[in-house]
């Protein structure tokens, strides 16, 4: 026992076609498993709580088979297949290589009684029959080139010889393709980011294999400068769209409007518009504004950081919002952040520029009455800012994908669509003093088209040189004398 | 030389009889079904009506194609050819007239991925036929169409705009590719199982294959559908001509008293020749088979009684939901899955009753074992490139709209899936020399997982998550 031994074993378990097929089957079965156990990623808690009892989601949770597909193991197995699948390849690498690159270009005796398709014909001119047989296999196909061994001459054509690669393209591009997810698994990430309109935000939340969430900061910034929604005429959406900009260093960098399909991509990072709603910050206030001294009510809207104009010089703007307020010693604070029972603090500006400051308390009285001041206000409405859902991905192992995909496409035309065929012929002595024409070939696929095609070079050799055909243990019809 | 052939076969007119009865009683199911469908008004070229015109053609293109497996004569399949492709120019018409309508190709929802399904297996049947000399195909492929078209018209057609993350070119390739390789792959099974007949497969074990069809689809019905007794339906609105939701994506379900009873009978009705012929197998005691075929005929009029009395009670009765007060109808429309499982589950019978009784007649009507093989093969050999590129336009449309182009969802896994089978299948043939029986079963087994891709992902994983644990 000694390393070489060692290294021997793995070397033949993994260059083996059995171990290829049996971690496929593996992987193909945990898959499975994964479509019929919901998994977290794809899942809400809720779901997922609802459809398993709690003991049977904890023990699901330990196993692990409630996050198949980016639970380490399975990442292992996937590497694993792509080692054996290399393994295999480049173990079988060196016998293709020999094909393409050395062909046999004459067809010695031993390799002549190897052939499944072969023919012998009588005649009397060797040279001559080489020419005709150069001729016909010309008109059927086969351009042949004369080769030289040992003083004899033969014929050798072939097409296709590159179809030999099909097999290897085509497994180079699925371990291109597994590359690609690997690495991805490795060092890609995706999350969630909500920017409301007019924010700048860089943190984006990334969902985690336990349910749980992480975060993780962008390289930028994203503003969104507005976003919108159209819909069909009955209510169903129609198109999202968000103004955005990436801000790097405190600048602006690149700005672009995207909608769903058409994602943003920035330094390998791709930004998509997933969903849109409505944040529970107002854009602007409604008020009803009543004039002190008498007259009718008038509708003010401000925005939550601006002013609006009122007659007579004076305007009015917001101090302070508090979505979820109550009050305690004469001070007012926030509950929360759900406007519920909102309290707004005003400000009246005169011509002068005297500031008088008023409060509404939205479920005490709605009014500013009794506070003295040029008008009495009431809260009527507000407008709210639109936020955007953006999802945020970085997956760089997407180029191995698509170039996987296009030699996969190439590998699989080369595969089923192209065949290499191979034909000989060669003047030999039938031992009796006389010449014989030996012409043989051979393919790899589609061998009934192919012994149609030799038969068609067979019966035009026979007519074109005459004679009975030597009776060949390979060949299934012998032609009678003509 | 066809009427030599005729005399060869046993004189079965009380067989023939039987099964043109079996026939006639499926058409007039099927025109019942019809008075559920939809009026045909618009334009004599315009979908509905073509579309009406195609279903037509094609039953009786079916019909005849059966009629050819009974009977032997040629005639019948050279006018169910012509009916064939007299149905696919009426198909091509009303898919015509969709896109034209709709501007854009119809790949948006069930209805019209089944208008290009249907398609595209009447296509490949008549290139089996021509290019490939295989007459006998349309036996199987036509009905498949027929309860296709069926199931079309009672789903909702009207074109609705797309909603954002369906307006991409991606997606018409994506799904175009899914169309022709899931045909491509249902017509390679059609071949596999030519080949089993012909290859000299017992007629049991082909009575055991469609009885565990049978199981399998009532297995998942009663799984996904049986609440004590009753049958859960999804409840519809006919008003608004759309499903009863009670909340995003979660349809409200109501419960038709006994149905379910009715489902297990069913049910068991199936099991009981599978478990015969697993007895006859363990005991090597023929006359299992026998009764085992008996409880074929059973299972099967028992199963034609399911679909009478479903489709009875679903057009005339209102019931009550766990989940909301009040009673609520249904319609056919809103079990598309569940018709479509009983009537494959019947078609699937009828099938099976045409091989006992017209073995002989059949396997002389079909290509050599060998050359089916060899057709299968080279059908899968279409349809794979074509699984590939489907899967790579889905991963390439995925990332464009949704940030990834591979998510492990539960349609991706399986197509993913699907893949592997098919390239199991080659892999097997090109450098192991599977040929024969072992590739038949490969190339079915494939077909399977394609179906469970295609209808098991969408139907049985939800109803398997939305109910379980109490």
């Amino acid at each position: 026992m000694g390393l070489k031994s060692i290294w021997t074993k793995i070397y033949q378990t993994l260059s083996s076609v059995r171990t290829g097929i049996f971690l496929i089957i593996v992987v193909g079965v945990f898959s499975a498993i994964g479509t019929v156990i919901l998994q977290r990623p794809t899942s809400e808690p809720g779901d997922m709580q609802r459809a398993y009892s709690p003991e049977t989601l904890a023990l699901l949770d330990r196993i692990g088979l409630t996050d198949i597909f980016h639970a380490w193991w399975f990442l292992v197995l996937l590497c694993m297949f792509c080692t054996c699948l290399i393994f295999v390849s480049v173990d079988r690498w060196p016998n293709a290589w020999k094909v393409y690159a050395h062909p046999v270009r004459f067809a010695t005796a031993p390799f002549r009684a190897s052939l499944p398709q072969s023919v012998k014909i009588p005649v009397k001119d060797g040279a001559n029959a080489l020419s005709v047989a150069e001729r016909i296999l010309g008109r059927c196909g086969f351009n042949a080139e004369r080769v030289t061994e040992s003083g004899a001459t033969g014929l050798f054509a072939e097409k296709q010889r590159f179809a030999v690669f099909a097999v290897y393209l085509v497994h180079l591009s699925l371990i291109c393709i597994f590359a690609g997810y690997i690495v991805d698994g490795i060092i890609g990430y995706r999350g969630t980011i909500q920017v409301p309109e007019g924010q700048a935000l860089g943190q984006i939340t990334l969902r985690d294999n336990r349910g749980g969430e992480s975060k993780k900061d962008l390289p930028f910034l994203i503003r969104c400068d507005g976003a919108g929604e159209e819909t069909y005429a009955d209510g169903s959406p129609k198109k999202w769209w968000s103004k955005l900009a990436l801000i790097e260093n405190g600048k602006e960098s690149i700005a672009k409007t995207i909608v769903v399909n058409d994602p943003f991509v920035f330094k390998g990072i791709r930004i998509y518009q997933a969903s849109m709603g409505q944040s529970s910050t107002p854009k602007t206030l409604i008020f009803e504004a009543t004039p002190a001294k008498g007259g009718s009510p008038e509708k003010v809207e401000v925005p939550l950081n601006g002013k609006a104009a009122l007659a007579d010089g004076e305007s009015l703007s917001v101090l302070r919002w508090i979505p979820d307020y109550y009050v305690q010693d004469g001070e007012v604070y926030k509950k929360s952040d759900d406007p519920e029972n909102p309290a707004v603090q005003l400000g009246l500006t005169n011509a002068a520029g005297e500031t008088k400051k008023l409060w509404i308390l939205y479920s005490q009285a709605n009014t500013t009455k009794g506070q003295e001041a040029a008008y009495e206000f009431s809260l009527k409405g507000a407008t709210w800012l639109k936020y955007t859902g953006l999802e945020v991905s970085h997956q760089p192992g997407q180029f191995g994908i698509w170039i996987g995909v296009v030699l996969m496409a190439f590998g699989l035309v080369i595969a089923f669509y192209t065949q290499h065929s191979r034909v000989w012929a060669t003047v030999i002595d039938d031992g009796k003093g006389g010449q014989l024409l030996w012409t043989g070939g051979t393919t790899n696929k589609n061998r009934d088209r192919f012994q149609a095609k030799f038969e068609q070079i067979k019966a035009a050799l026979q007519e074109e040189l005459g004679g009975a055909v030597v009776a060949n243990k390979n060949s299934e019809n012998t032609l009678t004398k003509a | 030389m066809s009427e030599a052939r005729v005399e060869q076969q046993r004189p079965a007119s009380g067989a023939v009889l039987l099964v043109l009865v079996g026939l006639g009683i499926a058409f007039a199911l099927l025109v019942a079904l019809l008075a559920a469908a939809k009026a045909h008004t618009g334009p004599i070229y315009g979908e509905a009506n073509m579309l009406y015109a195609a279903l037509v053609l094609y039953t009786g293109a079916a019909t005849l194609y059966m009629g050819y497996g009974v009977t032997g004569i040629e005639r019948y399949v050279n006018a169910a050819s012509l009916l064939t492709t007299l149905g696919f120019v009426a198909n091509t018409a009303a898919v015509a007239h969709r896109w034209s309508v709709a501007g854009r190709p119809p790949f948006s929802n069930m209805y019209e991925m089944l208008l290009s399904f249907v398609w595209t297996l009447a296509l490949l049947t008549l290139i089996a036929e021509r290019a490939y000399k295989v007459k006998i195909i349309g036996s199987i492929t036509m009905p498949i169409t027929v309860v296709s078209v069926i199931l079309m018209q009672l789903l909702p057609s009207d074109v609705r705009p797309l909603v954002p993350a369906l307006q991409s070119t991606w997606l018409q390739v994506h799904v175009t590719l899914a169309m022709l390789s899931y045909a491509a792959c249902a017509v390679s099974f059609a071949l596999a199982m030519m080949f089993l007949i012909q290859d000299g497969m017992k007629t049991e074990a082909f009575q055991a294959i469609t009885a565990t069809g049978m199981v399998a689809v009532y297995a998942g019905m009663l799984l996904t559908r049986f609440r004590s007794g009753n049958l859960a339906v999804t409840a519809y609105d006919m008003d608004a001509k759309q499903e009863v939701m009670i909340s995003r994506g979660h349809p409200l379900f109501i419960q038709i008293p006994d149905l379910g009873w009715l489902y297990l009978l069913v049910f068991l009705s199936a099991v009981v020749p599978l478990i015969l012929y697993i007895v006859a197998q363990v005991k090597k005691d023929r006359s299992f088979f026998d009764i085992a075929s008996k409880g074929m005929f059973v299972t099967i009029l028992l199963q034609v009684m399911g679909l009478a009395i479903f489709v009875a009670r679903v057009k005339n009765g209102r019931y009550g939901a766990p989940e909301a007060e009040g009673l609520f109808a249904t319609a056919m429309p809103a079990n598309p899955f569940l018709l479509s499982g009983i009537v494959g589950g019947i078609v699937a019978g009828l099938l099976y009753l045409l091989l006992l009784w017209r073995r002989e007649g059949l396997q002389k009507m079909m290509p050599s074992a060998d050359k089916l093989d060899t057709v299968t093969y080279k059908i899968i050999c279409i349809a794979f490139p074509l699984l590939t590129l489907m899967i790579a336009a889905g991963a390439y449309w995925a990332n464009q709209a949704w940030g990834s182009y591979w998510s492990w969802d539960p349609k991706e896994t399986w197509a993913a899936i699907t893949w592997l089978v098919y390239a199991g299948y080659l892999h097997m043939r090109i450098t192991r020399g599977w040929k024969g029986r072992r590739a038949a079963w490969f190339a079915i087994l494939g077909f399977a997982v394609v179906i469970f891709t295609f209808f098991g992902v969408t139907y049985l994983l939800p109803g398997l998550h939305a109910y379980a644990a109490g």
